[in-house]
Parts: structure tokens; C-alpha cells; sequence
């Protein structure tokens, strides 16, 4: 691996080793398994009927009712006749909703983000394209109950770090054991794209500084190592067809369906400079490309729209990349997206590790106020994430023969003071509560015993 | 220059007060003789000269005695003198020597555990340059750049010591030195990276020291004289910098504070003022950013020229990345000295900042091209300094009596062809350069005398050629011309005979009479084939070499040799051309001097121009130009307006604002005369939105994170009009901050409230009447649990010590008001030591500060609350509070208010508990509450989290609003004057486009004290207008030609270096893929 020669803070890494191990081993096998219990296997067929339907994929159905099978949507339409051993749902009002879709978060990877026993999605070392991110998914964190509750039945969840994190996968999120929870294995090949040239660097001083310095002491491509890569997997994938006994090269063979355009690589890149070089890679070497990030997305429109190349926004709460930019360059970027006919979706932000899912529709909402139109914002966290990982066909809208993961609410899911009621997961009902309900519920006694007295 | 008349007066008594010369100078060392004595000639009778005698008055055909160092006459009817050396000067221009104030020295290491120093290490006001010199750094490159006499500073501190006043001269120090200790020299604030061990570790905490340091040596002076008119007194403990500081002081000497930039030039003028300094101030280029209030200051700024170089905008990425300011600045940073003048700033220049001093006359040539008056410049360079000094009689002019520091030139300095030939120092004269000062000029005819080769194969093209040489300013060019028939001629080349074929001469070098050049072999020889039928090798570099032979009798000859790449040797004779009409000892011509005047004149009026378009504040993408208007009356009708009090959510609602003030609310009020009408009916209005916990508008990183208590350091001492953040928050409808200090120990320092007045200098925006308050804070950040275990030796470690630490402290402040108490009851003796930090937290205990404490988890509250109530303290407000819902009712019954996050959890160990349910519990239980946000994106749209409140926990819509607006102005105690749409309050409000508490609504306009400085509309406009700027200065960048930098002029702005969030908040250790930009 000597063609690797990266950056990579092997001190920050260390400390950050060091500072954790000593106070947080003995938190990690007790605290951390949520109350919640997962739903039964459905019995008998529950319909939903006067609903609002936001079907996502077929515009807004009022008065409608929605029959859920087998864990299955079996039917959409306006009457649906109740069978006898139906479970009847009045929804006079409320609004049915597709389960919505954290198109990156790091739910069941992340529990306390300052305490590294509980963080396990970052491996050692820049190249981990071996690593399956659904491995280390504990489906008991505490932060899947608490997104759940909002709305959020599912989620991408990502490896980070290095320059090849490693694969990404699918998740519903209400199950016993991971393998219950994964929609889709190796959904994405997930690489952190170097950053180039002096980008955002003049502006930030001493530390920015440094970093122009490096490239300039060094005219060979930044991406030099990825594109490496490709190479050694290209020429290992045919070795092995000429030879199929020889050794498993761990890493190289996770490429394999990379390098054939099976499994998308979702590239996180946000100045435009490093989106023109990874599309540019992405297209000489035929990679299924996927943008992760894309705060400079708008300034690369045509070169998105030719190679269409769907861009995940990684947060619109999220402040301008320079300076200089508007100040609502973040929350105007969906609806340019939207305009120049790119297909995009919104993440939630990986900010504060997997606390913050429960905010996605605030990140879709806020667009709102600055040109996206409501379907849209609604469908970026929805249908178009599982269009863009390829799970369309099961989740993302209220489609007859889709996954019965959907969630009614009091009314309209972009607004905050809205409060989900009964969520399913294929069928199976989900428990809405959560560590903060259980400690609300608990302390709220407290209060009503000292005020009774 | 411009040539003043000279008044007869003048001239006469120049002439006639006359220092008698001394043909025996006295010795004014006391060194034994080494060796043969010498006794040349050392003084001078400068002859013919233009003299400058000071800023704007020139004499012509003068005559300048120098005898013993000094200027003994200078006058142009002089009597014959003897025994002095004449030397010519027809033609010259004499200058007084500049003097350059703002130079600094690395001294050798200052030992902090000898002697009596002072206690921290950056206070070493007893080091003297004077006396911990050991050369003067780059003597004799100040000495060629012109510059005669320096004040040279001691370069590391805080208050760093004194400087001193030398001249360049080829000389010991000891000769060169004319006066020690002239000014003590500060700077406030310390370099960044001095890690958690060293305090302080941040300006506000250099600041909060040097504040100290200065009431301590008041202390100290009036302890020393108690104790000597009565030894029963204590003895202060002896310490040399504070005795320092005192003699300095009362000799009313003077301080020169470093300023980084625009706004540090104004902190320096506080501090300055506080302590009744006699200051100046070292400046920054930056200054015409805030002009006017620096003119207000009415500082002296020792001002550098180190204009910089354009950003590199060579690519569009490079270009995209390069921000407005540091272009602007680029353009304009040249005119400071022109706007300062204007401005009636007084400055003297200095080349400090420079990558060698002798750029310092072109970049002054610079300046005066920009509109700077050639005189003033003189000026800001001679008399000015002189005067600041107090050496206004020695230095600084020609004059009798004044020591002979003189630069000699060939014509006007400010003119860009002229050169310094000579520079003087104490009537040294400089070691002649005896350069060759021939000039060849003009076209030679060259013959080919002889060939030498060892081949026989190579033979000339030609026997005859010419060689053409072109000198101007300092460039020399030549080439060679052939006679006819040759290579093609090269249309580029400006030649005199049209047709003529000609060769470049490369790498022309004319130097100690000859002329060296490289010519391309196969322009000057003959392929030819020799009998064993291989080619000549035509290849290669041919070297020329010519020198120059001349006599007083015979005509100018070049002779030399021409060396061909296989060995073959020509001699080359040559002389000039017949047909040149330049060869003669040439007579530049002048009118190409008035051209330049005249185009100098043209580019003044294109500057002005661009003065007008960029006048703003801050100097950077959306600055404001002008402070926005104020209408006298406004009426908003028809509108729904959150009122955030009693009178709750008003439909249909008129509000009247007169002077900044809420004079009406109500429905269909009539509108007053005059009033300003605003139709309301598309918008809901709530009143500014509060931010009770934030770090925005800071430059000294939030954090003195070094000593477990630091109550002493002032948030309000840096705080950063500049910062873009103000601006994108007032976009998100916020108008009032409390800036804290960060949670890095138990006892942090003083905060500042701010309105975000976009647009305005830092002074202004501070919130006046708002009072007191100072940061505590508990659990991990304080004990340094996520710290490196290195680092983790500071008391307290756990929170058992915290608890402890806060009654030791308020124990030492109790103790420290009954002495003051005791003393001003009875003062006998000198009052107590002024202790800042224990002032503080007296305050506290008095009622008059109140505490805003970072806090998570309930056992750490309530042990807060304990020993607070124990001390009969109040808290102000507890932040993040996180586990404020499960002690809700001991919070309200001890009156604490509480100021939240909304919803976050889980970023780190003791916010696992962390619901978001918070707020409405606390609530419900009686408790002020507020939600913050302690960060610069969620700061953009508290209105988002204060729906939180509705949605966990129910509270109802206008009062989750209240969380804030009203409930934030009450923790911060400024609700008598903001936080609800009330008679009587500041018009600080906001207009949205629905409602306030949907985060699909937009904030369309923010209005403080009546002045609407945010605006959807005008926002697009100022986009368009800094679009149009960054254009077109992209283009003047690279149409410029000039050499770009890698380095961007804002890379050491303090705003950049130092963080302006809470670094040991967990919640912003995070350095995930997607958010560079958070950090």
C-alpha cells in the first residue's frame, strides 16, 4: 500500500484514543439498549381510511384509504370495503406519509459522540473499502427510537473517514438484529473525495495556509491514490480470472463490483473544483457516481445534468462554504437543484453523530422558504433517496406492493408542532417511544406528585 | 516637489547662524587607540546641491558644511571655508535622512527568575533595547534604503520594554545610539497556540493582564511611598517592571502600542485612555476601514507601507475562493496614507512590514501616486517623527547644528527614475560607489579582427556588425544587427533601421566597464562541411565580452572577444556608430518626467473614483456604506403581530415606531403626519428575536482557557464588528446577543451584550444599559475530561472540586471587600491592591454581576444553587441546563432562569439524559426560560426552535416564541427595554413572511432602534453590487501583470487565527467529512 501516501492525522486519532479509552469502557455493555420493543409480525390486514395520503409518487390524495397486507401497501383508493378481521384506522384529517428517509446518519453507529467506545464509524487507515457499516449497526441505540418518533423509518448508513470509508447500507429502522434491519447491503462504495487546490484555504489562515502549501509542494493529482486504486482493482479482477485460487485481496475484491459500475460510489466532495475532478474520475473510468455534500453543487449544474449524477445534500441547515457567499446559499440550493433538474435528496447532518435525525424535515422544510415547493421537499426525503440507492422499488412513496413502512401524523410533517401518532415498519407496528418520552413521562410524575401535594 | 519661495530672511539667517567648526574635534569616546591613529580629512563641504533643507523647502546651488558629524552651515552665499573636503554635488538632490519608527529587534531571551521580574513573563517593561542590543539588525540595508535614524523596539510581550533611538551609521551601537528608553511598546494580545499552560493564552486575556499590570504599579507606586515615609507599613515585594512602568509614566514618556488592525487601533485608544497614556499607535494599512473613528482618536500612527500583493485568481476556483476584502484591500490598501491625511490623521511611514527596507520608496512613490501629498510624505518620513520623538532639534532637517544625515540623489526622490546615490549617517561619508556611471548607449560599429579557431571549420557569417544598446532606468538591452541578408527580422523588435535583421543579446550584463552577453551560435557563423564530411556544429552559446575604453584624448573604443561553443575565439574591436546620435556622454531627456506627472494626475482621478465605490463598513461583501436611515415615524398596518406580551397575538394590528422607540400598538391607529407607511398585510411580525448564549463577534477565541479562574478577562474588549456571522443571523431575524465567554473553567470571564448594528464599529454595538454578567461553568469542559491526559493536571478535576472551588473563591472575595472596606472606613497607608479578578466576583456577591452558567447534569446544578444560596447569590442564568427538568423546582425556587438547547443530546457523556422536553417542563414549573444557541448555524433561526418548545411538552405558540424573545431578555435583564412589541420599547422587530414559528416562513426584514439593517431586497442588491466589484477587481488583478500571493492578505487577521466558538464544547470538536465549514 505504499501508493497511498496520504494525510492522515495518525496523532489526532491517537488522542482521541487515549482521551475516551479510560472513562468510557465500563458505560458500553450497560446503558446503552432502548426500552423500545420491536413490532410483532403483522396479523391482520389494517386499513386506513379518510386519510390524507401523501403518496409522494402520485400527488396528494384527500379523503382516501390505504390497505396495508402481508407488510405490504395492498391497495390505495378512495373507498376501500372493510373486511371483517380488518384493524379499521379513522384518519379523518390526519396525513399518511412514506417513512421518511435519512439519506446519510450515523443511527446505531454513533451513540455519545465524544466517548469513542460508543463511535464505530470510522476504521483505522485510509482505504477501508472492506468494511460494512450494517455490521457495527447496534439496533439497540437509544437514537433510533428518538428519530423514529419523528417520522425517520429509515436511513443510509455510512462508514466515514480516510479517503475510502467503506460500504454503506440501507436500513429500516424498527427490527431485532441488524440482519432484520438491512433493506440493502453495500448500497454505496462511500469515499471522502481529498480536497483541492486552495480551496477555502486563503480565507482561513494559519490552518488553510498549510494546506495550500502542500499542494503546491506536491503537483501530482490529489485523487492520485483512489485513482491508483482502480487500477490495482481492475488488474486484480482480471488476475483472478486468469488464476481463481490465488489470494483474496480483501480490500481489492470490495471494489470489484465498484469498478463494474454494480455498486454506486457515493463521493463526498463540496467545492466545486473537487466536484469537477471526481465527476471527471467518475466518467473516464465508468463509476456509478452518487454526490454526497455538494454545497458548491449549483456552480457545477451542467456537468451534474450531462454525467447525471444525483447530488444528496448533506444538510441545508448549514452555513455558506465562503464568506463571501449569500447568506442563504445553503437553503436556496434544493430549489436550484430542483430548477436545473438534478436529482437530489437531503440528509440530515452528521453533526452531532446520531442525535439529529429526528430534524430531517426541517432540513427539507427550510428549503421551502427559499423556492422549493412542499412536494419537492418532501419527496428529497422520501422517494429520491431510494431512488438514488436503489430501493425504490421497495420503500419511498405509498405505492401498492411497497413496503407497508409508513407513519400517520396530525398534520403536516414539515411543520415543526407536528406529532407523529402510529408509525409501521413493513407492517409491524413501531413503538413511538423513546428515552426522552420515557424521561419526560418520569420526571412529568415528579412534577404532578409535587403539585398535587 | 513642489519648490517653495524661500524667503530672503530665511536664507540670510541660515547663513549666518554658524556653529564654529572645530579644525581639532574633541574625542567623544573613551576607547584606547589601537594601532596608527588616522587623521583624514572627515569633514565635507557639499557643493552645488538642490538641498531639501525640510518638507517643502528647497534651496538650489547650495552649499552644506559638515563638520564633526554635524551640519555646521547650509546656504547658497556661504564664505570661503578651509580644511574642509569639497565635493561636487551639481546635479544632486540632498535629503534630510529618514527616520523610520516602527523597527523591531529579537533580544536575547529575557531570564524571568533573576533579579526582581515581574511575575508572568510577558510583562518586561525594565528591558531596554539600549542596553540588550547587540547590533542594530540590518544596519546597513536601512542605511542604503535612506533610513539614518530608527527607533528600534524589542519584538516579544505583552508590555514589552523600551525602544531606542539609533542611527545607522557604519559605527559601534554605542555611537550610533542618540537616546534610550524613548517609548515603552505593548501589544495586546499574544501569539496564538500557547497551549492551556500559559496565561494568557488569548488577547482578551493579554488585555485583562495588561490592565492589571497598570493598576498594580498605581498599587505599587503608592505602597512604595507609604512604606518610605512609614517602615511600619508592609513593604511591597520589589519588582523591576512595575518600578519600570512607573518611572516611564512619570517622565511622561511615551507608549506605542502594535495594533493588528483596523479595530485593535481602537482598543489600543481605550486602553490607552484608561490609563491616561501618552500613546501612539503602531498601525496596521488597515486603517482607512474605520477612518473616521481613528481620525477620532486623534493618535499619531506609525504607518507601514507593505501594500500586498493581488490574491492569485488565475482559475475560476481560484477566484471563487478569493474573497471581496482581500481584493478591495489590494486595491485600495495604497491610498491609507492619502485617506489618512485627508482624514487629518497625523502619521510618520515606516518600512516595518517590509521583506527589505528598500522597497520602502517605491511603495511610498506608490502611495503618492494614490493621492498622498509628496511633502506630507516627506514629512511623515523627517521632520514628523522627529518632532514625535522629541528630537526635533537634532534630527530630521538639514539645518545648522542638526547631525549630518543626509541622502544624496540624482533628482526628485518621489520620482520613480531617480536613485539614492548616497546616504550619510553623523557626516560619515558612505564608501563611494564609483559605479560606472558611462553610458554606451547607442550603436557601435564591431570589425571582426582576427579569428582564433581550433577547426578551421567554423567561419563567420559577416566581418562587420553592430551592436545596438538600449539603457533606461536601470534595464539595459541590446542586440546585434547584421548588415543584410541574415535571419528574419523580428517584427516585435522596436529597431531604428527599419529592415535591419537583428539578434538579441541575452543575459546583458554592463558592469565595471564591460559588457558581457550570450548570442545564439548559428546566428553568427557558417555551416559548412569539413573533409570528413560531418557538419560544423552551429549549437550552442557564443559569449560576448566587451569593455570599454575611453581617455580624456580619443573617442569611446569597445574591445573584446566573442567565444564560440567549439573553441573558436574572435577579437572584436568597435566604435560608435557614425550614424548614432546617442553614443555621447548622454543628456536623459526630461520631458518624459512631465509625461509622468501628467499620467500620475490621471491615475489620481481614477482613484477617487474608486473611493466612492467602495466606501463601507465592514471593509468586506456586505458591508453597509451608510448606517440605514432611521424614519422619523413609521406606521406598519395591517399586520399580525407576535407581541411576546400581555396584549399576546394581535391580528389586524397597526404599530407606530417614533425615534427607535414603539410609540403605538393597537388596531386602526391613525397615521401620524409624516410617518412612513408600511403595508403589513403580507407579513407577521414578532419583535427581535434574543440570543442568550452565543460567541459570534469575537476575535480572542472565546476561551482564556488557562487558569481555573479568569474573572478578570472582558469579553467586551474584543469584540469583532466585522464578523459575517452578525450578518447571516440578522438574516434569521436576531438582534440582540449575549456574547460569553467559553466553558474551558469554573470561573470564566465577563460577557458583553450586543445588538447586531451590522455596519457599525464594535463600540456601537455593544448593548448599553445592559448589566453585567460573567460565565461560570460545570462538569466535563471545566474538569478536562475530554482532554488529552496530559494536559489534565489543573484543580479541580471532578466536580466534587468545582463545588469547592466556588466557595474558596467567593471566601477570597469576601475577604477582599472587608480590607477595601476597612481601608476606606480608615485610610491609613495606601489604599488595598486592586485585584480585577476578586472585583469581579465581589460584584457577584453584591448583586451587581450576574452569572451565566454553562451547566448539564442535576447534581452539579443543584450543588450550584446550594452554595449560591449560601452566599446569598442569585444565579443569573443557567445555559444548556440540560438536566434543568429534573431539579425544575429547585431552579425556580431559588430564581435561576434557565437558557437551553432546544433538542440537542448525546454529543457527549453528561448530555445523554438531554430531552427536548426540557423547555416546557422548566417552563411548567415557573422558570424563565429561553432556548440559545451557542453556534453560528442554529443562531440563524431561533424561531425554528422555539416551535420545539410546542412540539415536546405542548407550550403554547406565543409563548414558545417568548423563548426567544421576552424570556432571553429577561435572563439578561434588558426587557425594560427589548424582547416584546411594547410602548416604550426599542423598534427592534422583525418581519416575517408567515409565521414565526414555521420553518417554512422567511425573515424578510429585521429593524433595531428603528433602522431597518436587514432586508431581503437589499440584501440581492448588495450580492449584485459585490459581484460587480469582485468582477471587475478579478480583472484589474489580471490585467495588472503583477506578481500574485499564494498567501492571502487576511491570513493573519486575528478575526481568522482565533476561533469564535466555545472549542471545548464537544458539539464543536466534531470535524466531520461534510462540515469543514463548521469548525
Amino acid at each position: 500500500m505504499n501508493a497511498f501516501n496520504l494525510e492522515f492525522d495518525f496523532n489526532r486519532l491517537a488522542t482521541k484514543l487515549l482521551v475516551s479509552v479510560s472513562s468510557c469502557i465500563v458505560l458500553a455493555s450497560s446503558l446503552w439498549a432502548s426500552d423500545q420493543i420491536p413490532g410483532p409480525p403483522q396479523k391482520k390486514p389494517i386499513l386506513i381510511q379518510n386519510a390524507i395520503l401523501h403518496t409522494v409518487s402520485n400527488g396528494t390524495l384527500v379523503n382516501h384509504s390505504l390497505l396495508i397486507k402481508d407488510g405490504k401497501i395492498a391497495e390505495i383508493a378512495p373507498a376501500i370495503p372493510a373486511a371483517e378481521d380488518y384493524e379499521l384506522i379513522d384518519a379523518q384529517g390526519k396525513h399518511v406519509y412514506p417513512g421518511l428517509f435519512d439519506s446519510l446518519s450515523y443511527l446505531g453507529l454513533v451513540e455519545i459522540d465524544s466517548v469513542n467506545a460508543s463511535v464505530d464509524n470510522t476504521e483505522v487507515g485510509p482505504l477501508n473499502p472492506n468494511v460494512r457499516a450494517n455490521t457495527a449497526f447496534n439496533p439497540d441505540s437509544e437514537a433510533i427510537p428518538v428519530a423514529r418518533a419523528n417520522g425517520v423509518l429509515f436511513s443510509l448508513i455510512s462508514p466515514t473517514g480516510g479517503l475510502v470509508s467503506g460500504r454503506s447500507a440501507v436500513m429500516q429502522l424498527d427490527g431485532w438484529t441488524w440482519e432484520d434491519m438491512t433493506i440493502k447491503n453495500d448500497a454505496t462504495m462511500t469515499i471522502q473525495w481529498p480536497r483541492l487546490g486552495n480551496s477555502q484555504a486563503r480565507s482561513r489562515g494559519a490552518r488553510g495556509q498549510r494546506e495550500t502549501e502542500s499542494s503546491q509542494s506536491d503537483n501530482s493529482d490529489r485523487s492520485g491514490p483512489f485513482q491508483e486504486l482502480v487500477h490495482e482493482t481492475l488488474a486484480y479482477a482480471k488476475a483472478k480470472v486468469a488464476d481463481p485460487k490465488r489470494p483474496l485481496d480483501m480490500r481489492l475484491e470490495a471494489l470489484i463490483p465498484v469498478v463494474e459500475a454494480k455498486t454506486p460510489v457515493m463521493i463526498v466532495a463540496n467545492s466545486a473544483k473537487q466536484i469537477q475532478t471526481a465527476v471527471a474520475f467518475c466518467q473516464q473510468h465508468g463509476l456509478k457516481m452518487i454526490l454526497f455534500g455538494g454545497a458548491d453543487a449549483i456552480h457545477c449544474s451542467e456537468l451534474l445534468k450531462q454525467a447525471n449524477i444525483p447530488v444528496v445534500i448533506s444538510a441545508v441547515y448549514r452555513l455558506p462554504t465562503r464568506r463571501d457567499a449569500a447568506y442563504d446559499s445553503m437553503y436556496a440550493l434544493p430549489a436550484q437543484l430542483q430548477e436545473q433538474g438534478i436529482p437530489f435528496s437531503i440528509a440530515s447532518d452528521g453533526r452531532f453523530g446520531a442525535s439529529g435525525v429526528r430534524n430531517l424535515p426541517y432540513h427539507a422544510a427550510v428549503a421551502c422558504g427559499f423556492g422549493l415547493d412542499p412536494e419537492a421537499a418532501l419527496r428529497s426525503i422520501t422517494l429520491s433517496p431510494a431512488e438514488i440507492y436503489g430501493v425504490a422499488d421497495r420503500v419511498g412513496s405509498l405505492q401498492s406492493g411497497k413496503d407497508a413502512s409508513i407513519f400517520i401524523a396530525n398534520g403536516d410533517i414539515l411543520e415543526t408542532a407536528t406529532q407523529v401518532e402510529l408509525a409501521w415498519v413493513q407492517g409491524r407496528k413501531v413503538d413511538l417511544g423513546s428515552r426522552h418520552t420515557d424521561l419526560y413521562q418520569k420526571y412529568k410524575t415528579k412534577y404532578d406528585r409535587l403539585n398535587s401535594k | 516637489m513642489t519648490r517653495f519661495p524661500v524667503p530672503i530672511a530665511l536664507l540670510i539667517w541660515i547663513a549666518t547662524s554658524v556653529i564654529p567648526g572645530n579644525a581639532l574635534a574633541q574625542r567623544t569616546d573613551t576607547r584606547p587607540d589601537v594601532g596608527i591613529s588616522e587623521h583624514k580629512v572627515q569633514d565635507f563641504l557639499l557643493s552645488n546641491a538642490r538641498v531639501v533643507l525640510e518638507p517643502g523647502i528647497v534651496i538650489e546651488n547650495a552649499n552644506i558644511w559638515i563638520e564633526d558629524g554635524k551640519i555646521t552651515q547650509v546656504g547658497t552665499d556661504l564664505p570661503p571655508r578651509n580644511g574642509l573636503r569639497r565635493i561636487d554635488m551639481s546635479g544632486k538632490t540632498i535629503y534630510p535622512g529618514l527616520i523610520d519608527l516602527g523597527l523591531e529587534a529579537d533580544l536575547p531571551e529575557f531570564s524571568s527568575n533573576r533579579g526582581t521580574p515581574h511575575w508572568n513573563p510577558e510583562i518586561t517593561p525594565q528591558r531596554s533595547v539600549a542596553n540588550a542590543l547587540e547590533n542594530i539588525p540590518n544596519i546597513a540595508a536601512l542605511r542604503r534604503s535612506g533610513i539614518t535614524s530608527a527607533l528600534i523596539a524589542p519584538k516579544e510581550g505583552i508590555v514589552k520594554g523600551t525602544s531606542a533611538l539609533v542611527m545607522t551609521a557604519d559605527a559601534p551601537l554605542a555611537a550610533n545610539l542618540l537616546r534610550s528608553d524613548v517609548a515603552m511598546h505593548m501589544r495586546l494580545t499574544v501569539s496564538r497556540n500557547r497551549g492551556p499552560g500559559n496565561y494568557p493564552s488569548s488577547p482578551m486575556g493579554a488585555v485583562a493582564l495588561a490592565r492589571q499590570t497598570f493598576l498594580d504599579t498605581q498599587w505599587f507606586d503608592a505602597a512604595n511611598r507609604a512604606y518610605l515615609a512609614s517602615s511600619n507599613l508592609p513593604k511591597p515585594e520589589s519588582d523591576s517592571a512595575l518600578w519600570a512602568i512607573q518611572e516611564h509614566i512619570s517622565s511622561g514618556k511615551l507608549f506605542v502600542f502594535d495594533t493588528l488592525n483596523e479595530q485593535y487601533a481602537l482598543r489600543a485608544d481605550s486602553f490607552a485612555k484608561e490609563f491616561g497614556l501618552k500613546a501612539v499607535l503602531k498601525g496596521s494599512g488597515q486603517e482607512y476601514q474605520l477612518l473616521d473613528a481613528i481620525a477620532k482618536t486623534g493618535r499619531t500612527i506609525i504607518l507601514p507601507v507593505n501594500f500586498p500583493k493581488p490574491p492569485n485568481v488565475s482559475s475560476v476556483d481560484a477566484a471563487l475562493d478569493t474573497e471581496l476584502e482581500e481584493l478591495m484591500h489590494w486595491e485600495i490598501a495604497p491610498e491609507n496614507p492619502a485617506r489618512l491625511d485627508r482624514a487629518g490623521v497625523p502619521f510618520v511611514l515606516t518600512s516595518s512590514g517590509l521583506a527589505d527596507p528598500s522597497e520602502l520608496i517605491a511603495q511610498v512613490r506608490k502611495a503618492i501616486s494614490r493621492g498622498l501629498d509628496p511633502i506630507k510624505a516627506l514629512d511623515a518620513l523627517t521632520s514628523k517623527p522627529a518632532e514625535l520623538i522629541g528630537l526635533a532639534d537634532q534630527i530630521g532637517k538639514i539645518r545648522p547644528g542638526y547631525w549630518a544625515n543626509l541622502i544624496v540623489a540624482d533628482g526628485d526622490l518621489w520620482n520613480e527614475k531617480s536613485k539614492i546615490e548616497e546616504v550619510w549617517v553623523r557626516g560619515i561619508r558612505p564608501t563611494p560607489a564609483y559605479k560606472n556611471d558611462q553610458n554606451i548607449d547607442g550603436t557601435w560599429d564591431i570589425s571582426i579582427v582576427d579569428v582564433k579557431s581550433p577547426s578551421e571549420t567554423t567561419k563567420p557569417k559577416l566581418q562587420q556588425f553592430q551592436i545596438s544598446i538600449k539603457e533606461s532606468a536601470r534595464k539595459i538591452s541590446g542586440s546585434i544587427l547584421l548588415p543584410s541578408a541574415g535571419p528574419e527580422p523580428d517584427p516585435k523588435e522596436d529597431s531604428k533601421k527599419e529592415s535591419t535583421p537583428e539578434i538579441k543579446l541575452n543575459g546583458l550584463r554592463w558592469s565595471e566597464l564591460t559588457l558581457s552577453a550570450k548570442v545564439p551560435a548559428k546566428d553568427l557563423i557558417v555551416k559548412e562541411t569539413d573533409a570528413n564530411g560531418s557538419d560544423s556544429n552551429t549549437s550552442g552559446v557564443a559569449l560576448l565580452s566587451l569593455a570599454w575604453i575611453s581617455s580624456a584624448k580619443n573617442p569611446p573604443m569597445l574591445i573584446g572577444t566573442l567565444h564560440l561553443p567549439d573553441g573558436t575565439q574572435w577579437a572584436l574591436s568597435g566604435k560608435p556608430s557614425v550614424n548614432s546620435n546617442s553614443n555621447a556622454p548622454d543628456q536623459p531627456s526630461k520631458d518624459t518626467k512631465s509625461n509622468d506627472d501628467s499620467k500620475n494626475g490621471s491615475e489620481k482621478g481614477v482613484s477617487s473614483k474608486t473611493i466612492a465605490s467602495s466606501m463601507r463598513y465592514p471593509f468586506a461583501a456586505f458591508g453597509l456604506e451608510m448606517i440605514p436611515d432611521q424614519p422619523e415615524t413609521l406606521i406598519i398596518q395591517n399586520t399580525t403581530l407576535w407581541t411576546c406580551g400581555p396584549s399576546g397575538i394581535l391580528r389586524d394590528a397597526d404599530m407606530i415606531v417614533r425615534k427607535g422607540k414603539i410609540e403605538a400598538i393597537g388596531i386602526d391607529l391613525p397615521v401620524p403626519p409624516g410617518a412612513l407607511v408600511v403595508d403589513g398585510t403580507k407579513f407577521e411580525i414578532s419583535p427581535g428575536l434574543i440570543d442568550c448564549h452565543s460567541h459570534m463577534a469575537t476575535d480572542s477565541g472565546v476561551n482564556e482557557g488557562t487558569q481555573a479562574v479568569t474573572a478578570e478577562v472582558r469579553i467586551g474588549d474584543f469584540i469583532n464588528a466585522e464578523d459575517i456571522t452578525i450578518y447571516r443571523q440578522l438574516a434569521g431575524g436576531l438582534t440582540s446577543a449575549n456574547i460569553l465567554h467559553g466553558s474551558a473553567n469554573p470561573i470564566g470571564g465577563q460577557n458583553q451584550v450586543i445588538k447586531l448594528r451590522w455596519g457599525r464599529p464594535y463600540e456601537e454595538l455593544k448593548f448599553h444599559g445592559a448589566p453585567a454578567g460573567i460565565k461560570f461553568a460545570l462538569g466535563e469542559n471545566v474538569k478536562q475530561s475530554n482532554w488529552t491526559d496530559t494536559n489534565r493536571t489543573r484543580y479541580p478535576q471532578s466536580r466534587m472540586g468545582v463545588e469547592q472551588l466556588f466557595r474558596d473563591r467567593f471566601n477570597a472575595a469576601k475577604d477582599y471587600e472587608s480590607t477595601w472596606k476597612k481601608w476606606s472606613e480608615s485610610p491609613s497607608g495606601p489604599p488595598p491592591r486592586r485585584d480585577l479578578e476578586l472585583d469581579a466576583i465581589a460584584e457577584i456577591l453584591r448583586g451587581q454581576r450576574w452569572i451565566h452558567c454553562h451547566s448539564y447534569r442535576q447534581d452539579e446544578i443543584l450543588a450550584l444553587i446550594r452554595v449560591c444560596d449560601e452566599y446569598g447569590v442569585k444565579i443569573g442564568s443557567l445555559q444548556h441546563i440540560l438536566e434543568g427538568y429534573k431539579v425544575a423546582e429547585a431552579i425556580a425556587k431559588h430564581g435561576a432562569t434557565a437558557s437551553s438547547f432546544s433538542d440537542w443530546w448525546a454529543y457527549k457523556f453528561e448530555v445523554y439524559d438531554a430531552i427536548p422536553h426540557n423547555g416546557a417542563l422548566m417552563h411548567q414549573q415557573g422558570i424563565v426560560v429561553s432556548f440559545n444557541s451557542d453556534d453560528a448555524e442554529l443562531g440563524r433561526h431561533m424561531n425554528h426552535e422555539a416551535a420545539k418548545a410546542v412540539k415536546y411538552g405542548g407550550v403554547d405558540p406565543h409563548s414558545a416564541l417568548q423563548f426567544v424573545t421576552l424570556n432571553p431578555a429577561k435572563q439578561l435583564r434588558i426587557d425594560h427595554q427589548v424582547g416584546s412589541l411594547e410602548v416604550g420599547k426599542d423598534a427592534d422587530f422583525v418581519l416575517w413572511s408567515g409565521s414565526p414559528l414555521s420553518v417554512r416562513s422567511r425573515c424578510e426584514q429585521t429593524w433595531i432602534d428603528g433602522r431597518k439593517y436587514f432586508d431581503r431586497q437589499v440584501d440581492s442588491q448588495l450580492r449584485s453590487r459585490d459581484s460587480q466589484i469582485h468582477r471587475r477587481l478579478v480583472q484589474k488583478v489580471l490585467e495588472s501583470g503583477e506578481s500574485t500571493s499564494d498567501k492571502s492578505s487576511l491570513a493573519d487577521d486575528p478575526s481568522r487565527l482565533w476561533p469564535n466558538h466555545d472549542e471545548y464544547c464537544h458539539h464543536h470538536h466534531d470535524d466531520h467529512h461534510d462540515h469543514h465549514d463548521h469548525d
